[in-house]
Parts: C-alpha cells; structure tokens; sequence
C-alpha cells in the first residue's frame, strides 16, 4: 500500500515548523492561491462557456450580445436532446462500448501484467518495453488497413463487423490495453516478492496468487486503469468515425460531431448541450474516483 | 525457479501423465505465455498487421495497381509542403510539450504549496479538462474562436482591440491549435507531478532549508533530480500522443489557413481520404513512426532501468 | 409496338405525373427485385429533408417488395469520405451511394455503369448541364446518376437593404421575381465596386478564402470568368498565363474588402456572418437565408438569391452536384437502378426540392419550374433565381476543364483559394504562380 503515502494527508506543505519561515509560506500561500485562480480559469473557461452558450436560444445566440451572459435562460436545448431517441442511442451505444472495453481491457492486461512483471518466459522482457510501443503506430495508419481486414473476415466468416457498434469492442482495447498492461507491470512490480513466494509455497497455484493476493493488494492501480480506459474508449474519434456509419450504431463524440454539427445550419446551443451531456459521464466518475485514480496512476508510473 | 521446484513437489500422487501434462501446464514460462497470450494476439491482428499491410500500401500507386517501391517517399520528399508538415508537426509537438510540462509543473507546485485538506477541491476543478473528451471540448473552443461570434473578441473588443482572427491568420492558427492542445494536456502533467513532489521525502527539505537553500535552490537541486524519472516518461508519452494528434487540428482549422497548420495526421487524412490517393496518405502517416521511434528510444532507456531497479 | 411505347414515354415525359418506375425500363427486372437494399443518402443539413428520400424509398420498397435499409450519412468530418473510401477498399457496404461532387472520378472503376437509367432520364427531363456530364461520366459512360438532394448552385445571396444603401444597387429589379434577369450591369467591375463600398460602410461582402467548398467554388467562378484555368482540359499546366494573372489580379484585389480572417473560414461561417447581420452579400445555397427565417426574421426578409456578376469570358456560377451511385460490387444492381429511376422522377425532384425549403436542385433542364422556388420566402420569389430558370449564367466548376483526377486535387487542396490567401500575405504574385505550378505538377500522379 505504498500509495496509500501518497494521498495521506502529510503535514509539511501545510504547517510552518520554522518560525522564521512561516511569514514566508504565508505569502507563498497567498500567491499559490492567487496563481491557481488564474490557472482555473483558464482550465474552466471552455466548459462553463459550453454551460452558457447550452442555456441560450438560437435566436439569443444568434443576436450576438454579451455572449457571456444569458438573457433568457431555456432548458429547451437539454429537453430537445434528452427525449431524442437518437441523441440517447449515442449515449446508449457509448455506455454499452465504454463498460464492455473495461471488461475486455482488464481481462486481457491484468493477467498479462502479472505474467510480465512476476514470470519470466521467452521474449517476456521485450514484450513488456514494446507494449508501450504499439501507440508509436498512429490509428490514421491502421484504419484502412484494418477495413480490408474486416471485409475478408466478412467474407471467410459471414460476419459482418463494419458499420456495427461493436467493432469498436475489438478495436478500442488496442487504444487501452498498452496503457493499462504499463500501469499495471509497473504497479506489480511494487509489490514484494516474498508476498507471492510465500504464497506459492503455501500451495496456490498462479492463478490463484493473481487472484487472492495480486488484485487486492494493486486494487488502487486497477481502479486507475478501470479509469483510464473507460476515459479513453468514451473519447474515441477516428474509429468511430471511420467504422460505424448507421445513426443508431454511432457513440457520442462522432454523433454529436456530424449530426448535431449541420454545415450551413446553426445549431450551437443544441451542439453545447450535447458536448456537456457528452462530458458529464467521465466528469462524475472522476469526482467519485479521482483518489484513487492518481494515486494509482502515478504509484505505477513512479514505483521501481 | 524456486517456485516452479516447489509446484513439482506438491503435485505427487497424480498418474504419470496427468502429471507430466499438469507439470506442463504449471511451468511458470507456460502460463506466463498463456496469460499473455491475448495481448499478443491483439498486438499482432490489430496492430502490427495493419501496419505492416499499410507498409505494402504505401508502395503502391495512386489507383493502387502498381508496386512503386518508394515511389510515394521520393515524391513527398519533393514537395514543399510535405517539408512545411513536418517542421509544423515538429514545432506543434515540441512547443505543447514543453509548455505543458511547465505549466503542469508550475500549477502542480502551486498545488502542493496549499493545505492538504483543500487540495483536493482544487486537483478536481483542475484536472476538468483532461477529462472531457477532446472532440468535444474542441467544439467549445472552436465556437469560442468563431469569426462571427467569437467570445473572446467581444471582451477584447469593450478593450478596443481586435478582432483576432482565431483561426484566420498563420500565427493565431497555430497559436490556436497550440493552446487548445496544453490545456488539455497540461492538467495530465500537474497529475503527475503531484504525486511525484509528494513522493519527495520531506528531509531533503527541511535539510536544505536549515543549509540557507533558498526557493529556486530547492528546486533545481532537490525537486527536479528527485523527478527526473517521472518528468521524461510524462513528456515521451504525451510527445507520442501530441505528435500523432488528429482530432484538435481536425476540428479547429482542417489544417487551414493554407495548410500552416496542417500535421502529420491531417494531412495524411487530407491526401488519402479526401484526395482519394491513399498510398500517399499511409506514406504520410509512416513518416510518424521513425521520428516517434526516436522519442521511443528514450523511454525504452527509462523503462529497462526501472524494471532493473525493481 | 414500337409507336405505342415512343407515344407512352413522351406522355411520360410531358406529364411526368407517375414515378420513372412504371415505364417498363427492360433493364430493371422489376418482379424478381426483391430482396434486400442498402441505401447511403446524404444527411442533409436542412431540417425535415430527409424525409422526402426516407418517404419515397419506403413507397418504392413496399410496391417493390423490397426491404429497404437506409442510412443518412452527414458530410460533416468528412464522414461520407471516409465511408466511400472504406467501402471501396473494402468492396462491401451500401447498394446505393451518396457521391458528393468528385468522388464518382475518384471511384470510377468500382462503379456500376448507368447508362440505361441516364438515357430514359434525360429523355424524360431533357438534356443536363455539361459540369454534370464532366463530373458522371468516365469512360465513356455514366458511372452516376445526379441526384436532386444535395446538388445546389451557390449563387449570391445579397441583403436586399444593405446593397442599396451601401452599393447603390437594386437587387430586387436586377433579379425580378417570375421574370427574366436585367444584369447586363452586373460584371465583376460591379461586383468589385460594390464589395469596396459595403466594405467601407462596415458591412464586407462574407466570402471565404478556405478550403471547403464555398470558398473554392466561388473563386473558381471568378476564375472562369476570366477564362482562367490552372490545368487545360488536355492536361497541360497553364498556371502561368495572362488570364490566371488577371484573375489572380481580382481576387486578390476584392480579398482586400473581405472579413480578415477569410482564409479560415469554413462552409458555415458565410451562413453565420448573414445571419449575425454582418455583411450584405455571401455565396451561398438557400440554407443561410433558411436558418435566418428561423432565428433572424428580419434579416431574412431582406434576402434575396440571385446571379454571379459576368466576366470577360461569360457569366459562370459555381454549380456542385452530388450524385447517387451504385457498387459494381453491389448485390442487388437491378433493384438499385430501378430506385434510381424512381427518386429521378419528377414527382420525387419536386418532393425533394419542397421539404428541403428549395436548397434542392436536380440537374436535368425541364426540372427548374417548381413552384417552391417561387413562393418561398418571405420575401416571396427570393428563390425565384436560384435554379438558374432563364439559364443566363454557365453552370461550372472550379478547376474544370482539366481532367478529373486532376482538378480534383485542385479543387480539394483549394489551390485557387491559397493563391488568393498567399498573395494576400504579401508574397509576390510570380512566386505564387510558381507554387500553384508545382503543386499541379504534383496532381499528375497516377
């Protein structure tokens, strides 16, 4: 529980031991507070802005006024969106794809950290450097490539994976799994060695040390990954955009991009309101989970 | 190899060939490859393959009918714009890395100068943008940055200055692009950071403080060796990521005004897609790989060490 | 038998009462058409127009018998692109395709040859415009059929009050509605004089210097005007020329009186800079003025939809047609090329063209009559002119006449659009007109 150091609180950075110093943390204090304002408000502007503009009519928008300020407040926007069958299928289509990845990315990085960090085979090694490596090949690479695959696999199999939801579930985890298998071998290789080996010596099998002693102890690294890589497959774009066509197989960001967005139509506030709506789901686990999310994160990142 | 001794010797009163198969199966090198097994399989189907195929691609012609060899890189080499995407790719990179590794480090200091019991408070507001998925908050920027109605030209404008073409003009595009890309970004490095000041010990500290070191001392000499690690493997992941970024240029300016913005990524997308000259597009998209490699490099140098110290 | 079939299909052609599919057109197989078809239409950007196609595909479907499947792709993202693209890569998708201006070119071996459907269509509505012939023909042959969703002139849209008041010009009696065009006054020396007082009096012309379509088509227009061309039609580059010169010359001389940031500007922003009411002429589609009716009355009723200004070489407008074609790849070719026939009826044109509010055009000659475009508005008849009724203006586009492969990339890279931007910057025009010849140079890929 290394990291559980980490988000304790400590009591240097808030109480002055030197006498002579403390007039200075002072206004050190005072000027972190001045800075951090500056810094939040510029990290906060486009959000609260969204927030704003989500509020307005067209016809408000429009009139260009004081865009900082609604006149006449209206939740139309978020009626509108909200009782759209299609605005809700996005978001179906998002939670169900978000949710499964997860799965699917644990299922696969967690025992393949744990076989990389504690058990050593053949090539092990450099599979766990090149891991990382594979975000080295950027997705406007791999996307034609991969659309030629899928209509062999059609042809072979008679399955048809291009313009359904869940090709995303085959192709997300490559966005996530490096990213989680590094955190996750970093993670492991913290924990130490004589937990396991006493362990085996009591007779657990491997999968039973994973299990029973492994995935306890590193839960704040797991939550961190679980995190990770819902943030990531409910960000996507370019495979989305590229693999789902049909209105009622597309996620959020690539719904709200081409059909919310009407070229020559003005749509702003309804636009707003469904990236703030879009926004909201990582914003919350965030708000619930962001402990354990940095403390995970960074002790897999740090730890060695 | 002690361990995989003790699991022979638990195992006694099974038949001989349950147990030779059990043996098998229980020898740590073959349930380690088996556990990695998917990752691999992933990897290779999904990743290496397609890359490999968009190798083959690349060495097409335009209709895709004739082996050109490196046709496609000899003539990129001669265009000029193909030269000006790869200087912009460069100056985009490298200048949103760097100043979302200060920024990062300047507000993570500021963090970590305040209370612990509201640091939180402020870790959560700050981190808000990182969170948001890029394609969307993009739009928020993009309809901040508008022509007709942008945001930030009315408050200029009660100043009487302005307005500032956003998105119009070479320097304010790219300025645009820029400053969209750290503030998403920045926030990810405050995180980190964070938590490597945190893990500082407090001695060194206090040591230093009692040898009259004073503030700018105590963070070159004390802070930054402490996070040297953890500062060059921040600014390789996010130099990876920002290099082959494709949503942030795509959605604000399509590479426009007269491809000055334009990166590796768009740019590929624009030639390939739009052009309808795909081998060229993937030859673009390739040229990614040997400058990432490079980055690559280091953090292989970082990583290897960190698995040496475990 | 003979006779009695000729006699039918000019009754036909004349009443154009029933859909195309009721001719016994010998290729489409009608009783075993049935089956399964997947139709990618274009997500139109006018809201309520996809109802048209989704209400006549289903009535052919269920007469048909045929399970129709449709999606509406949206052009934003430059989604359609990448679903042409992935799909011809990957030799499966939709029967039925929604080819914006370029692509049938770009896609012209993996296409299903139309002929038959063209012949009976054009002997139905009369003879199309020669930009749609340039744009859906390879080969020899039609490759596409024009569709009437999506195809559109983009002709200006001036504020009625501002070009008065600014320009001293009467838009109103140069355009009458339900009558032929007075323009003889309106050239590009017009054009410029007026852009150079609206600019002075605040209110610039909102013409863009991107490179999305509406600034590329507008710059190709004031290119043809001059009779320039960057690429002729054998092939030959003929950047360096007189006429490029001149046009270049203009251009740059009006993206003096244009918004500063023109170059960045994309499809909406023109529709934005109408609808905020700061400037009094865009180019433009009816969509602007549409969503003005919506969020800014006031401003609409002071629209009005007329022609380009004419040049020394004739008077061009920028006209952009989509297409619908089907995959040679395709499973049901000959239920695809009967739908065809059914949506290009005229009946289906003018369905399209209502429920899109007259931002619909079909490309054929007899079809610019209905009766949307002259009761729209208010201002009543300010589309009257929009489907180019007296065909006063030459329907073109940008980087024609080369050929296709190549003034596609012209017109993608919006070449003409960066020269104008270039020159605007300061560099010389020599220097310029050497990068634009390099840059064709480039196009000549195979």
């Amino acid at each position: 529980m290394t990291d559980a150091a980490l988000t304790a609180p400590k009591k240097h950075a808030a109480n002055p031991r030197y006498g002579s110093m403390s007039r200075d943390r002072t206004w050190a204090l005072r000027w972190s507070y001045f800075f951090l304002i500056l810094f939040a408000i510029f990290f906060l502007l486009p959000p609260i802005y969204m927030l704003i503009t989500s509020l307005k009519t067209s016809a408000e928008i429009s009139a260009a006024r004081n865009p900082w300020w609604v006149f006449n407040p209206t939740l139309e926007n978020y009626r509108e969106l909200l009782t759209s069958p299609q605005y809700l299928g996005y978001f179906r289509n998002s939670a169900i794809v978000s949710v499964v990845v997860v799965v699917i990315t644990m299922l696969i990085s967690v025992p393949a950290a744990f076989a990389l960090s504690r058990m050593k085979f053949w090539g092990s090694s450099t599979l766990a450097t090149g891991v990382f490596l594979t975000y080295l090949i950027p997705e406007t690479l791999l996307f034609l490539p991969l659309f030629k695959m899928f209509a062999l696999f059609n042809e072979w199999t008679g399955i048809q994976l291009i313009n359904r939801w869940w090709v995303l579930l085959i192709l997300y985890p490559t966005l996530t799994v490096p990213f989680c298998t590094w955190i996750m071998i970093g993670y492991f290789a913290s924990i130490p060695k004589e937990l396991d080996e006493a362990a085996l010596i009591d007779g657990a099998g491997w999968m039973q040390t994973l299990t029973k002693i492994f995935i306890p102890v590193a839960l704040p690294g797991l939550i961190a990954a679980t995190i990770f890589a819902f943030t990531v497959s409910w960000a996507q774009f370019l495979y989305p955009l590229a693999f789902t066509t049909s209105t009622e197989q597309l996620v959020l960001p690539v719904g709200i991009i081409t059909s919310l967005i009407k070229g020559d139509v003005f749509n702003w506030g309804q636009i707003m309101t469904g990236a703030l709506l879009g926004a909201a789901p990582p914003l919350i686990i965030y708000a619930f989970l962001m402990d354990y999310y940095i403390s995970g994160l960074t002790a897999g990142a740090t730890k060695g | 190899m002690v361990d995989a001794v003790l699991q022979g010797v638990q195992t006694p009163g099974a038949t001989r060939k349950r147990s030779s198969l059990r043996r098998t199966m229980q020898r740590k090198s073959t349930v380690a490859f088996l556990m990695a097994l998917p990752l691999i399989l992933m990897i290779a189907f999904l990743v290496i393959y397609p890359a490999l195929y968009s190798l083959h691609l690349a060495t097409l012609n335009k209709s895709m009918e004739r082996f050109v060899g490196f046709g496609n890189f000899l003539f990129l080499f001669k265009r000029e714009t193909f030269w000006k995407v790869v200087e912009q790719s460069c100056i985009f990179a490298l200048t949103a890395v760097f100043f979302k590794a200060i920024i990062g480090f300047t507000v993570a200091h500021f963090v970590h100068n305040v209370p612990n019991d509201r640091q939180r408070k402020w870790r959560g507001m700050l981190l808000v943008p990182w969170v948001i998925p890029p394609a969307m908050s993009c739009l928020a920027w993009l309809w901040l940055f508008d022509p007709s109605y942008s945001a930030f030209n009315w408050v200029l404008g009660i100043f009487n200055i302005g307005p500032v073409p956003w998105t119009g003009d070479a320097f304010w595009a790219r300025f645009s692009v820029i400053l969209v890309n750290i503030w998403i970004g920045a926030p990810f490095f405050m995180i980190m950071y964070l938590a490597a000041l945190k893990s500082v010990p407090d001695q060194l500290y206090e040591a230093a403080a009692i040898d009259g070191a004073n503030w700018w001392q105590r963070i070159w000499y004390i802070t930054l060796p402490m996070m040297r690690n953890i500062i060059a493997i921040t600014a390789l992941f996010s130099l990876i990521v920002t290099f082959a970024n494709f949503d942030i240029v795509q959605i604000l300016t399509q590479g426009g005004p007269i491809d000055l913005t334009h990166v590796f990524a768009t740019w590929s997308f624009t030639l390939g897609i739009q052009g309808n000259d795909i081998p060229l597009g993937a030859a673009v998209s390739l040229f990614m790989v040997p400058i990432l490699t490079v980055a690559a490099v280091f953090i292989l140098r970082d990583i290897t060490r960190r698995g040496n110290e475990s | 038998m003979k006779r009695r079939t000729f006699t039918r299909r000019r009754f036909m052609a004349t009443t154009a009462a029933a859909s195309a599919t009721m001719i016994a057109a010998p290729f489409v197989r009608t009783a075993s058409a049935a089956g399964k078809i997947s139709i990618g239409f274009w997500d139109h950007w006018v809201p309520g127009a996809n109802n048209a196609t989704k209400t006549l595909t289903e009535e052919w479907g269920a007469k048909e018998k045929v399970e129709v499947q449709i999606d509406y792709i949206p052009s934003q993202g430059r989604k359609n692109l990448l679903t042409i693209a992935a799909e011809a890569q990957a030799k499966s998708g939709h029967d039925i395709l929604a080819f914006p201006t370029w692509e049938p070119q770009g896609h012209a071996n993996s296409l299903e040859p139309v002929d038959d459907v063209m012949g009976e269509l054009i002997k139905q509505h009369g003879k199309v415009n020669p930009t749609v012939e340039y744009l859906g023909r390879a080969n020899g042959k039609w490759i596409v059929v024009p569709a009437t969703v999506g195809s559109q002139i983009k002709g200006p849209c001036s504020r009625i009050d501002l070009m008065k008041q600014h320009a001293g010009i009467d838009v109103v009696a140069m355009y009458p509605a339900g009558a032929p065009p007075k323009a003889e006054a309106w050239t590009l020396a017009a054009f410029m004089k007026a852009a150079e007082a609206c600019h002075k009096a605040g209110k610039p012309f909102g013409i863009g210097l991107g490179t999305t379509s509406d600034s590329v088509d507008t710059a190709g227009a004031f290119f043809h005007a001059h009779g320039a061309a960057l690429v002729d039609a054998k092939g030959t580059i003929t950047v360096k020329s007189d006429k490029v010169r001149q046009a270049l010359e203009y251009c740059t001389k009006l993206a003096a009186f244009l918004p500063p940031d023109a170059p960045a500007w994309d499809d909406s922003s023109n529709n934005k800079w109408l609808v905020a009411g700061n400037g009094a002429l865009i180019m433009n589609p009816p969509s602007a003025w549409a969503v003005a009716k919506r969020d800014a009355p006031q401003i609409a009723a002071q629209c009005w939809t007329h022609g380009f200004p004419s040049g020394p070489a004739g008077r061009y407008a920028p006209f952009l047609p989509y297409f619908w074609g089907i995959w040679n790849f395709g499973k049901n070719k000959s239920a695809a090329k009967s739908l065809l026939l059914h949506l290009s009826s005229r009946a289906a044109a003018e369905k399209m063209v209502a429920a899109s509010a007259g931002y619909d055009l079909p490309s054929f000659e007899k079809l610019t009559d209905f009766k949307t475009w002259a009761e729209e508005g208010p201002p009543k008849g300010t589309l009257y002119h929009y489907p180019n009724p007296h065909n006063h203006q030459i329907l073109s586009v940008a980087a024609a006449p080369a050929p296709a492969r190549i003034a596609h990339q012209i017109y993608v890279q919006g070449v003409q659009t960066k020269m104008i931007a270039r020159v605007l910057k300061g560099e010389k025009m020599e220097a310029v007109l050497a990068w634009a010849e390099s840059e064709c140079e480039g196009f000549m890929r195979t």
